[in-house]
């Protein structure tokens, strides 16, 4: 009886296993792209993708890639995590043709995360304008979070890093390391921001005490801004993000250092959030979007968070807002993915992060 | 003249103590950090990361010294033989430069920053490389000429 039930519990899992497998195709839509970071989907067809080594590059409606670069992208610090890294529409990017960039500029010396806002004419950036610059500008080429989101009031979220050699500082609200900010879209500091008013605090910030924040996305629908983080050795997490909360790097985390040592002997404190789930060992999460499209209707609302370690898309199911399990999916590509956006045809694309990068795009197999 | 399987215990006595006080002023250089931060850190608290860092991170510390020694010592055994007075000068230094030498060159190899914590400042590193110098220094001890016996 107990050996029949296995077998048919086998059999199930085979089965369901084997749906997914037949579920959807993967078609490359573009190749050729050198490190690719962002996507976003112009209004036209077109779509724009960054390349961390400094270009924006247009992938036209055909799917072909323009060889001419956007020109008058801002030049930023290339090495190693820095570069030039997401590229967001502005929501009334129809009229007014605006974008966002995020970027690390300064030197190998002294070096953090920028935000730029252009308008994009005629393949060419114009009116270029810096926003926002993190400080402090510290020395090495790592962790700089570079994701951003629109909130419903417009105003928008950019997730930072904590540079890896300054951990201790996404606790030190004077400063933008390991932090989440929130700006208005021209800038300046909303109103209303969580830290705003109070003495000797960077007043963008709207979370703290993350690592390495390279997902965030608002779930218009439940009124949920969700982010994920890189954590060290295992600890990454996604977090319900809310204004003014302390996430806890490095004083509670589910991770340990590279080289084994201990980063801190607590997973839980008192005032200090805790994540939704955390991946331990690390899966390496790199950007995060919630599927509303039409051509998956199983997927609806839930998230997707493309991995980098684990070379796969995590399907974050949620039900009612609660989680409700997790897939691992497109772990055939054996690729790091870098980037996982629903386009506006229903399909999802991905971005395969190495130098001969690819666009890809997830469709209904029938 | 020690011979060679002598010369390896002691070659690996001198690691196994550098590493486990690397490991120990590891632990304590991030729970001082943490401390900062307001963390509490009661003394059974200290003494169980401190135990995990031994058993998690030294091994790792452990490659690295291995690393450094295996050209700093048998460099400082030449050079104490042409310098006799200066014998425990030299495998003091010995110790602290291999020690340097590896984190320096696992740091720029390695794709992360910095690969130990503690190396993050210049009181961890001087930790660190004194761990190397007293790992060193007791290679030195084991080494040390037997003065022959009198008849």
């Amino acid at each position: 009886m107990l050996k029949t039930s296995r077998a048919l519990l086998l059999l199930g899992l085979l089965g369901s296993s084997l749906v997914h497998a037949m579920d959807y195709r993967i078609e490359t839509v573009t190749s050729g792209l050198e490190h690719p970071w962002s996507l976003a989907f112009l209004p036209d067809g077109r779509m724009l993708v960054t390349e961390r080594v400094g270009r924006l590059r247009i992938i036209e409606q055909d799917g072909s890639l323009n060889p001419q670069p956007v020109g008058g992208v801002p030049k930023g610090f290339v090495a190693a995590q820095a570069g030039l890294m997401e590229v967001m529409l502005d929501p009334d990017f129809a009229s007014n043709q605006q974008l966002y960039l995020s970027y690390a500029y300064g030197t190998a010396e002294a070096n953090n995360t920028r935000l730029a806002k252009a308008c994009l004419v005629d393949g060419q950036l114009q009116d270029v304008q810096v926003l926002f610059s993190a400080l402090p500008a510290k020395k090495g080429a790592a962790h700089y979070g570079g994701r951003m989101a629109f909130l419903p009031d417009n105003t928008l979220v950019l997730t930072l890093g904590d540079g890896f050699d300054w951990r201790e500082q996404a606790q030190n609200t004077s400063n933008h390391l390991g932090k989440i900010v929130r700006l208005n879209r021209d800038g300046s500091i909303p109103k209303d921001n969580p830290l705003r008013g109070q003495a000797g605090v960077a007043e963008e910030i709207y979370s703290f005490g993350h690592r390495n924040v390279q997902g965030i996305v608002y779930d218009d629908q439940l009124k949920r801004l969700y982010s994920h983080e890189h954590g060290p050795r295992g600890g990454d997490e996604l977090n319900l993000i809310e204004p003014g909360i302390n996430y806890g790097w490095p004083l509670i985390t589910y991770g340990i250092d590279y080289s084994g040592a201990q980063i801190s002997p607590y997973t839980e404190l008192p005032g200090l959030q805790q994540p939704l789930l955390h991946w331990t060992p690390s899966v390496a999460p790199s950007s995060l979007t919630q599927y509303r499209g039409a051509l998956f209707p199983e997927w609806q609302g839930d998230l997707f968070a493309s991995t980098l370690a684990e070379r796969s898309v995590r399907r974050i199911r949620l039900h009612n807002g609660k989680l409700a399990g997790q897939e691992v999916l497109f772990e055939e590509l054996g690729e790091r993915i870098r980037d996982v956006r629903g386009g506006p045809d229903g399909a999802l694309y991905l971005l395969t992060d190495n130098a001969k990068g690819r666009l890809l795009r997830v469709v209904p197999s029938q | 003249m020690p011979s060679k399987s002598r010369t390896l215990l002691h070659f690996l006595l001198a690691v196994l103590l550098t590493s486990v006080l690397g490991a120990v002023l590891q632990t304590q250089f991030n729970l001082a950090n943490l401390q900062a931060l307001g963390a509490p850190i009661p003394l059974m608290v200290r003494l169980h990361t401190t135990g995990l860092d031994l058993l998690g991170f030294s091994p790792t510390f452990a490659v690295l010294v291995i690393c450094g020694f295996v050209f700093a010592l048998p460099l400082a055994v030449r050079l104490a033989r042409n310098w006799p007075a200066g014998r425990w000068l030299v495998f003091a230094l010995a110790g602290a430069l291999a020690v340097w030498s590896a984190l320096t060159l696992a740091n720029a190899l390695l794709p992360m920053p910095t690969l130990i914590a503690a190396n993050r400042s210049l009181a961890g590193t001087a930790g660190l490389m004194a761990s190397g110098s007293l790992g060193a220094l007791l290679f030195a001890m084991l080494r040390r000429p037997v003065a022959p016996a009198q008849s």
